[in-house]
């Protein structure tokens, strides 16, 4: 079994190399590569994951060690029902991506590459899955970012692009600092890197409240960056120009699925540390909110997604923070699959518009009948209407909340009773924007219906294999409730807390009202959008970015060019410039004419003959 | 005969015949100057060779071997100045600055 774990983390790489040497070849090589190893990783991961759900003990194993000095560092994986799920999420989802790209990136020059590096995108996201070590672990981390950055530039045409990539990766690469620092604190203190054995010694007790503060809020630093939670939630909005495929990817499967994973994983650590774990939930508090507000304004579809995105994971993260763990991984799971669903049906509809922009779509309803079916289950799910997974995982998690607030020890009571007022404030924004965008893009007067006839633009639904995903993933998204009701067959058994009755009932009635204020509003504006759009003042995180870091940095950046070119390139140069000039004096006495050498000769040997008389 | 009336005589005709290359714009006439410094060293080993009276005459075989190679460099000499003739038109010294350093396009500065 451990082997088949290896190949399952060597397949990606693999097809990812074959991608890059032979994808030029032919359309069916090119293609033939990229859902070929999609469908082999996915294969894999069934094989190693369904044994590994429930209750089954985990798998670990060291393949390879480090001999030197220090603790050692090891090739070893580790597989139990977290890893398990996150596998299967994560490969369903890139073997989706991959067989929707054909249809969605077709007649692209740079395929190839794309499709290999999605490969790298999911064999690193695997690497961080089944790692058992934390250096390991930041290898397939730090993949990832590269991976992002290549991505989000696929077109690199588009300055936005270029600058979106080179701002998730600066921005993840700076919280990654986090993590590598946590690994040197954990290293030293526990002389080992086996995540499995620190974590164990971890929960074994022994250690004093808070007593590992450190390595628990440089791991919090890490995943407040990689899964863009406030005040470094900017890179991911910014990531739109991107293939939309992509933003699937990162989204669901994933970048930011990496850092709830992270604290999942570390879960032992962060509750001997509950001052991590009261930053986790201030910062999850307040983003949530601030991302629910964006996406309610914003008019661009993929940004709505994209802050639902953040708001979500900032859910996942205040679960994690009161304690509740299998609230968080259950609703990343759920949100995985409602988001993917979601982001490759906006990509549906993009590719039918050609614009991201809310204002140029409308009654799409009857034009892409099955985009509007899928892509309103995954609204359905995002809002959590009563049966879809959103609901079900959501409850858990506002449930987990209120019971933190009533009798929680982890988290101080105030910020536990932020959260949960944070929470219910944001569920009712999230029917709200999903509504207004489910309307604007689905219903209504379609976009151009006052132009004259002939400059409507076609649209017509995508092909196939871009429908087939979506079907795929509507599936999870509309039964994916029965997990929540039946949790001890994925995580094994323990003691669950997830269903919350009553506060299911008030969140329903609370989505109800929400939907018939929007409903209202939407009706009297005439079937547009049913506010303002408004560009809502950003919090000047990214001004104070700019003030505090971008510019020093681009000033000293200045003064080190100065210093280069001006003080230590003008020795060089001087050197070169007094040979040159010493050159051009002494050429002159090299005119050709060899008399005038002989003279030189001459009178040199009688002037040493002199010299030599009178010194003598 | 003392010594110093050869001397004299062959520092002449060596500095005759430095003048001469030194000066000299006809080729031909410089491969005399060169000649002529040859003949005065010539001067110079027989007049120290007698004066010396050495028994293996050293001084005057060696002037032989210095006979022949200047036979030799004439005749190389005059080739060139043939040739030279041949391409150029003339035997101008001083209009043969072929050889002459004269500003390259600069490679080496950025």
């Amino acid at each position: 079994m451990i082997w088949v774990v290896l190949l399952l983390v060597l397949v990606p790489f693999i097809s990812a190399g074959l991608s890059l040497l032979v994808g030029h070849g032919g359309e069916v090589a090119e293609r033939g590569i990229a859902v070929g190893a999609g469908a082999l990783g996915l294969a894999l991961a069934g094989v190693v994951a369904f044994p590994h759900l429930g209750d089954a003990t985990p798998l670990a194993h060291v393949f390879a060690a480090t001999t030197a000095a220090g603790p050692p560092i090891e090739l070893a994986f580790y597989v139990d029902p977290l890893s398990a799920v996150l596998l299967l999420l994560a490969h369903t989802v890139a073997f989706l991506v991959q067989v929707y790209s054909l249809g969605y990136m077709h007649g692209d020059p740079r395929y190839p590459s794309y499709a290999a590096l999605v490969s790298l995108f999911t064999g690193a996201m695997t690497l961080v899955v089944v790692a058992d070590d934390l250096w390991v672990l930041l290898v397939g981390w730090e993949l990832m970012g590269a991976c992002s950055y290549f991505l989000i530039s696929h077109h690199w045409e588009l300055p936005e692009a270029r600058a979106g990539a080179v701002k998730a990766f600066l921005m993840t690469r700076t919280a990654d600092l986090g993590l590598l620092f946590a690994i040197l604190v954990l290293g030293l203190r526990f002389d080992s890197y086996r995540i499995s054995t620190v974590m164990a010694a971890i929960a074994d007790g022994g250690f004093g409240r808070d007593d590992l503060w450190l390595p628990a809020v440089l791991l919090t630093a890490a995943v407040v960056g990689k899964s863009a939670q406030f005040p470094l939630h900017t890179w991911l909005p910014d990531a739109m120009p991107g293939p939309t495929p992509i933003s699937a990817l990162i989204h669901a499967a994933t970048m930011v699925a990496a850092g709830v994973f992270l604290v999942a994983r570390t879960y032992p650590l962060f509750l001997s540390a509950p001052a991590a774990l009261n930053v986790l939930a201030l910062v999850a508090a307040v983003t949530m909110l601030l991302a629910a507000f964006y996406a309610l304004f914003t008019s661009d579809l993929k940004r709505v997604l994209a802050w639902s995105t953040v708001s979500q994971l900032a859910y996942m993260f205040g679960a994690l923070a009161v304690g509740a763990w299998s609230a968080g991984v259950l609703h990343l799971l759920a949100h995985g699959a409602f988001k993917a669903l979601l982001f490759l049906a906006a990509g549906a509809v993009v590719h039918a518009v050609g614009s991201t922009s809310m204002t140029a779509m409308g009654g799409l309803r009857d034009k892409l009948p099955d985009t509007f079916l899928t892509m309103s289950l995954g609204f359905g799910a995002l809002a959590g209407v009563v049966p879809l997974v959103g609901f079900f995982t959501k409850d858990a998690v506002i449930g987990a909340t209120w019971d933190a607030a009533l009798h929680g020890r982890l988290v101080w009571p105030w910020l536990a009773w932020l959260l949960f007022a944070s929470a219910v404030v944001t569920a009712v924004l999230t029917v709200a924007y999903s509504l207004r965008a489910w309307l604007m893009v689905f219903l209504g007067s379609p976009a151009g219906a006052d132009l004259a006839e002939g400059e409507v633009p076609e649209i017509a639904e995508a092909p196939p294999s871009m429908k087939v995903p979506l079907y795929l993933l509507a599936l999870p998204t509309a039964l994916g409730g029965l997990v929540v009701v039946y949790p001890e067959a994925v995580l094994g058994s323990g003691e669950y807390h997830l269903l919350h009755p009553e506060l299911g009932l008030v969140m329903t009635v609370l989505v109800a009202l929400t939907a018939a204020v929007v409903v209202r509003a939407w009706r009297r504006s005439g079937g547009r959008d049913p506010w303002r759009p408004r560009v809502l003042p950003q919090p000047q995180v990214d001004r104070v970015y700019d003030v505090g870091l971008v510019r020093p940095v681009m000033r000293l950046a200045r003064l080190a060019r100065a210093g280069d070119r001006d003080v230590i390139d003008a020795y060089a140069d001087g050197a070169a410039a007094g040979a040159w000039g010493l050159g051009r004096v002494l050429r002159l006495a090299q005119n050709g004419n060899v008399q005038g050498y002989l003279m030189v000769v001459v009178v040199g040997a009688c002037a040493l003959a002199v010299v030599a008389g009178v010194v003598a | 005969m003392p010594l110093w009336w050869p001397l004299l005589l062959s520092s002449l005709l060596f500095a005759i015949g430095v003048y001469g290359v030194l000066v000299r714009r006809n080729a031909v006439l410089v491969l005399m100057g060169v000649e002529l410094m040859l003949n005065a060293v010539n001067l110079n080993l027989v007049a120290f060779d007698a004066y010396f009276r050495d028994v293996l005459h050293g001084g005057q075989t060696f002037a032989l071997f210095v006979i022949v190679i200047a036979a030799a460099e004439i005749g190389l000499g005059l080739a060139i100045v043939l040739l030279v003739f041949r391409t150029h038109g003339q035997i101008d010294v001083d209009t043969m600055r072929e050889l002459a350093d004269r500003e390259e396009p600069a490679v080496a500065e950025r």
